[in-house]
């Protein structure tokens, strides 16, 4: 779906200012135990996602998220359903 | 669609303030909604979403309290609810007070890729409170419904669901002032839950103190708050105080705060808010989120209070908030130190309105070897350890530190904080062994360490062996209960700790194995960082150790505070750990 790889590619440019230098990012990563991230860094892509997207990202989807993939996923649909 | 134009509730209220001397929480209520004050919802750009009039509040949970009666609930029976931010939580809080139920806040999550475990603990929690009744937000009912299906439960949904829910119209009993007023589970043990019990006159004793001792509350205040109402801060504090004396309140999601924290100072500087708290970590994010343009937008004059609580307070992270904020007018003397804890409702003890922060410098050689907090001369380049003045117990209570057989010590002696007085709560729910570790005769052991001055109380040691990372709070059990998910460990080969180096707060965790093969401990140290990481986020060092080497207490347990002082003191070496060249440690770093 090209909405899609657009939503992934520029969620993978706010990831690389966020996580570790010379991290393999790739869009199945683990975002929590392979990339790093904490709890505020968390909140930070969170708030870029929003920002970016102009969309609100609900709490409750944030539980069955693990990666970039995953995440992308998740903004389509909120955006579809605006 | 007819759009509504909602305006937040005001400040000025033409009912005359009366300071939190209700015998209920009902009965303060049935007070509050005689004014125009109330509660105030904000979306994350600090929009108003939903103003609350304690009138409007005082009807909507009585007509919860008529639904909650006709499912059926006896007396006491507990009601469960996700404590989001939101009209729904305060509805059903306030609805079992009219109806002498009980309400337990349970925790929102925050973090990624945590169902499971998210469940499990709501599950737990589920349990340990024998929950009859089940409430969440629409948005995280599916949770609650997963975590909810082994119970036999009256009623699990959401707040649609619940209104939809027939309602007895019947004479109401409120909870009387010996009944319990709340179950507060003590700020996130997940393997080992306490629910700390409340009592209606212990909570008001408490809120009393509050309102008029720790903050002199008047009739032009207003409070601001992003802290969860699931911890004692945000719900004792920032629902349950202002509400007791008629204040309007502005809230702002905790998530919402994460994410963009200058929404708390913008929405204090429009409402011209005059009391709002935050742990040091609230304070810290601001200071580091400032962005050049901020400081115009902002108006921080009129903020009088700026409580300071629940983490050990950190002096540096105040002194940058301070120093960042003061061109938008803020006063650095508005902070106001504070010590308490949920199983004295939450506060302790305030320091002095209108000083700020009052620090003392000790002599740290002195302290270490004698566990006296005596003065560092004001020259010479011995050691310091700076700790903040936390004030005096609110009136009726009292502190005396004590020592290991608990008999009372001397000014300045380090020892365990205990505290008595009409705030204390009654016990642990359905616990009556960690009841009776913690209170003796009236007196409650805090489990903090600390000394007293003539100027008040100072916490020189955190709650028990807590660990607090970005502003949570973790149980060291239960990221040793995690490690034993790995195998080949067992649950006695492990302990969890902070060690504090400078400013720097880093989860250590100590493991003792058998394995040799340098790959395989690689794996394990890897497997446990990211399991660490993906339960709690936080990045944890994980070191171990050769077998029988952690450090046990004389009754065979093992001791977290022994293994942190040898770790911090050479690094691990006395417990048998080779020169860190050598060692293998990590970080889990990919």
């Amino acid at each position: 779906m090209p909405q899609h790889e657009q939503i992934l590619e520029r969620l993978m440019a706010h990831l690389e200012r966020l996580a570790p230098p010379d991290s393999n990012l790739h869009p199945d990563i683990d975002l929590v135990s392979e990339l790093g991230l904490d709890s505020v860094k968390v909140m930070d892509l969170m708030l870029d996602a929003e920002d970016e997207f102009d969309i609100s990202v609900p709490l409750n989807i944030l539980a069955d998220i693990r990666t970039p993939n995953q995440l992308a996923q998740a903004i389509n649909k909120l955006l579809e359903s605006q | 669609m007819t759009e509504l134009y909602i305006t937040k509730t005001s400040t000025r209220n033409p009912l005359p303030q009366r300071l939190a001397d209700f015998t209920t929480l009902a009965e303060a209520l049935d007070y509050a909604a005689q004014g125009v004050t109330g509660y105030n919802f904000h979306d994350g750009r600090g929009r108003l979403i939903a103003p609350l009039r304690y009138a409007e509040l005082r009807q909507r949970a009585l007509a919860a309290a008529y639904r909650l009666c006709r499912l059926g609930l006896k007396r006491g029976d507990k009601v469960a609810i996700i404590a989001d931010t939101s009209p729904l939580f305060m509805e059903i809080f306030y609805g079992c007070q009219y109806a002498g139920f009980v309400p337990v806040p349970l925790p929102i999550n925050m973090s990624l890729g945590n169902h499971a475990s998210y469940v499990e603990r709501l599950a737990r929690l589920l349990r340990s409170c024998e929950a009859r009744v089940a409430i969440a937000p629409a948005e995280m009912q599916s949770f609650l419904t997963e975590a909810g299906s082994e119970f036999e439960l009256l009623f699990s949904g959401d707040g649609e669901a619940f209104h939809r829910l027939d309602a007895n119209v019947q004479p109401l009993e409120p909870s009387r002032p010996d009944e319990l007023a709340y179950l507060q589970y003590t700020s996130g043990s997940t393997g080992f839950p306490r629910g700390v019990m409340i009592d209606q006159a212990t909570v008001m004793a408490n809120l009393r103190g509050i309102v008029t001792h720790g903050l002199g509350v008047r009739p032009d205040d207003r409070c601001v708050s992003w802290l969860p109402f699931y911890h004692d801060m945000g719900l004792v504090g920032f629902v349950l105080g202002p509400m007791a004396s008629q204040l309007s309140v502005d809230y702002l999601g905790a998530r919402e705060f994460a994410m963009r924290p200058m929404q708390w100072l913008a929405l204090l500087s429009r409402n011209r808010g005059t009391i709002a708290f935050a742990p040091p970590f609230g304070y810290d994010i601001c200071a580091r989120r400032l962005r050049s343009g901020d400081l115009e937008r902002l108006d921080l004059s009129s903020w009088r209070v700026a409580g300071v609580g629940a983490e050990p307070v950190r002096t540096d992270v105040l002194e940058r908030f301070a120093e960042c904020f003061a061109p938008a007018g803020f006063d650095s003397q508005a902070f106001l130190p504070c010590y308490g804890l949920a199983e004295c409702s939450l506060a302790v003890s305030f320091a002095p309105l209108g000083q700020g922060i009052a620090v003392e410098r000790i002599d740290r050689a002195h302290l270490e070897h004698h566990a006296h907090a005596r003065p560092a001369s004001a020259c010479g380049d011995m050691a310091v350890t700076r700790f903040v003045n936390c004030g005096h117990a609110l009136p009726g209570h009292d502190i005396v530190i004590r020592d290991q057989q608990g008999q009372p010590l001397p000014e300045r002696a380090v020892g365990r904080v205990t505290v008595r007085g009409p705030s204390v709560m009654s016990g642990y729910f359905q616990n009556p062994e960690k009841t009776s570790k913690v209170l003796r005769d009236g007196w409650l052991d805090t489990g903090d360490l600390g000394y007293l001055t003539p100027e008040g109380l100072f916490i020189t040691g955190r709650h028990r062996d807590l660990i607090f990372v970005n502003g949570r709070n973790i149980w060291p059990e239960d990221l040793e209960h995690l490690a034993g998910r790995c195998q080949g460990i067992r649950h006695g080969d492990v302990v969890a700790f902070t060690a504090a180096a400078e400013d720097e707060e880093a989860v250590v965790m100590l493991v003792q194995c058998h394995l040799s093969d340098a790959q395989r401990r690689r794996d394990l140290v890897n497997e446990l960082t990211s399991l660490i990481r993906s339960d709690f986020g936080v990045a944890c060092r994980v070191v171990l150790l050769p077998p029988r080497s952690l450090p046990r207490t004389s009754s065979g347990k093992l001791s977290r505070s022994e293994a942190c002082r040898r770790y911090l003191q050479d690094g691990g070496e006395s417990l048998g750990l080779a020169p860190p060249a050598a060692s293998l440690t990590g970080t889990g770093a990919p």
